[in-house]
């Protein structure tokens, strides 16, 4: 009886590892991002945008980058669409630059078709499971990583907040002190009236 | 005696909720009980839950770029699912954009098909395997579409004997 039971013990416990194991194999981000971002390294990749041009992050070199993941079925992530286009356009001049990266099921052109829709003013990318690898892989959506001019980032935001949240962390990745000369690398100062 | 049983009964428990991919958002609970006789039709209903804080799409969302809710069955090749019917979405919105609404299911929620043996099919237990897609959202994040397996069983009743006059 005893040993019975010992076997069946060992039977679910073989089981157990069996149903865990996926997880950690099959899942596993290939990377060695951490899910605490800041101040690592912002991952360097090559996607190609929806007009089938090939985008690297490290065309942005010398910027503050605002790297926004989102997907067309995402309703959050259309919330702060408009806000990112703001953005892009009030801190141009100061070296900010928005990257969107679509994580999504829809046809390319389905993505480019929303995002002229969306009258989206920033490079829009069509990202990829590596692409979310290489960031941790991307559990949800929106998710926000802002990074500094020398490639560091400075935050990471999982789903949505604040327009005012999402320029105090743009401005804070602009003022973030690089070892790049950028000869346009004014400090920014956030207008607080419109941040509202 | 007990104790060891229940300490890898627990440890199997917790090793299937961890093995589960992504936020436990959408379960399925149950399905009622089918019994059919061969050439007729009955009905199954599927229930299903969504986790607290979560909701998803209804099988019509409003907007055409999200991902409807959809119920795929697979059946023995003598058992055929048609007329899958979906609830009507509740019409709510949403802190992320409080002026649209959205079409969507929260808590529990009932799937209904009908179920038909074919004429010539032996009686016995036959199990019915498929899947529930849907892609589910909080208040402030949403998740990439997902595929949950469910299962019920259609008991096929023996033919009954036409009667002669």
């Amino acid at each position: 009886m005893k040993r019975n039971t010992w076997i069946l013990g060992l039977l679910a416990i073989v089981v157990a590892i069996m149903l865990v194991a996926p997880r950690f194999v099959k899942h596993r981000p290939k990377t060695s991002f951490s899910v605490d971002a800041k101040g690592q390294a912002a991952p360097e990749f090559v996607l190609k945008d929806i007009n089938g041009q090939q985008v690297k992050l490290s065309d942005f070199r010398g910027k503050a980058v605002v790297l926004n993941f989102w997907a067309t079925w995402c309703p959050p992530c259309k919330t702060e669409i408009p806000w990112f286009e703001d953005l892009a356009e009030k801190y141009k001049d100061q070296g900010l630059q928005v990257v969107g990266v679509a994580l999504d099921d829809a046809s390319d052109e389905d993505i480019a078709k929303f995002a002229r829709e969306m009258k989206m003013n920033y490079p829009v990318l069509l990202g990829k499971e590596e692409t979310s690898d290489l960031y941790g892989g991307v559990q949800m959506l929106p998710t926000t990583f802002y990074i500094d001019r020398n490639g560091k980032i400075t935050d990471h935001v999982l789903g949505l907040v604040s327009r005012k949240e999402i320029e105090e962390n743009a401005v804070k990745a602009l003022n973030t002190k690089t070892e790049v000369p950028a000869s346009e690398a004014r400090a920014p100062k956030l207008e607080k009236e419109k941040a509202r | 005696m007990r104790k060891p049983a229940l300490i890898v009964f627990l440890l199997l428990m917790a090793a299937v909720a961890f093995a589960q991919d992504g936020p436990p958002s959408v379960s399925f609970q149950s399905a009622t009980p089918v019994v059919v006789a061969p050439g007729r039709t009955s009905q199954v209903t599927m229930v299903f839950k969504v986790g607290d804080g979560f909701h998803i799409n209804s099988n019509k969302p409003l907007d055409e770029l999200l991902v409807p809710t959809e119920v795929k069955l697979s059946p023995p090749t003598e058992i055929m699912i048609s007329r899958i019917n979906y609830p009507a979405g509740q019409k709510l919105s949403f802190p992320f954009s409080p002026d649209t609404q959205l079409s969507v299911y929260s808590g529990e929620f009932k799937v209904t098909a009908a179920v038909r043996a074919a004429q010539n099919m032996p009686a016995g237990t036959f199990r019915v395997h498929g899947d529930l897609k849907f892609q589910a959202c909080t208040d402030r994040q949403c998740f990439p579409p997902k595929k949950i397996p469910m299962q019920f069983d259609v008991k096929v009743e023996k033919a009954k004997r036409s009667r002669r006059g």
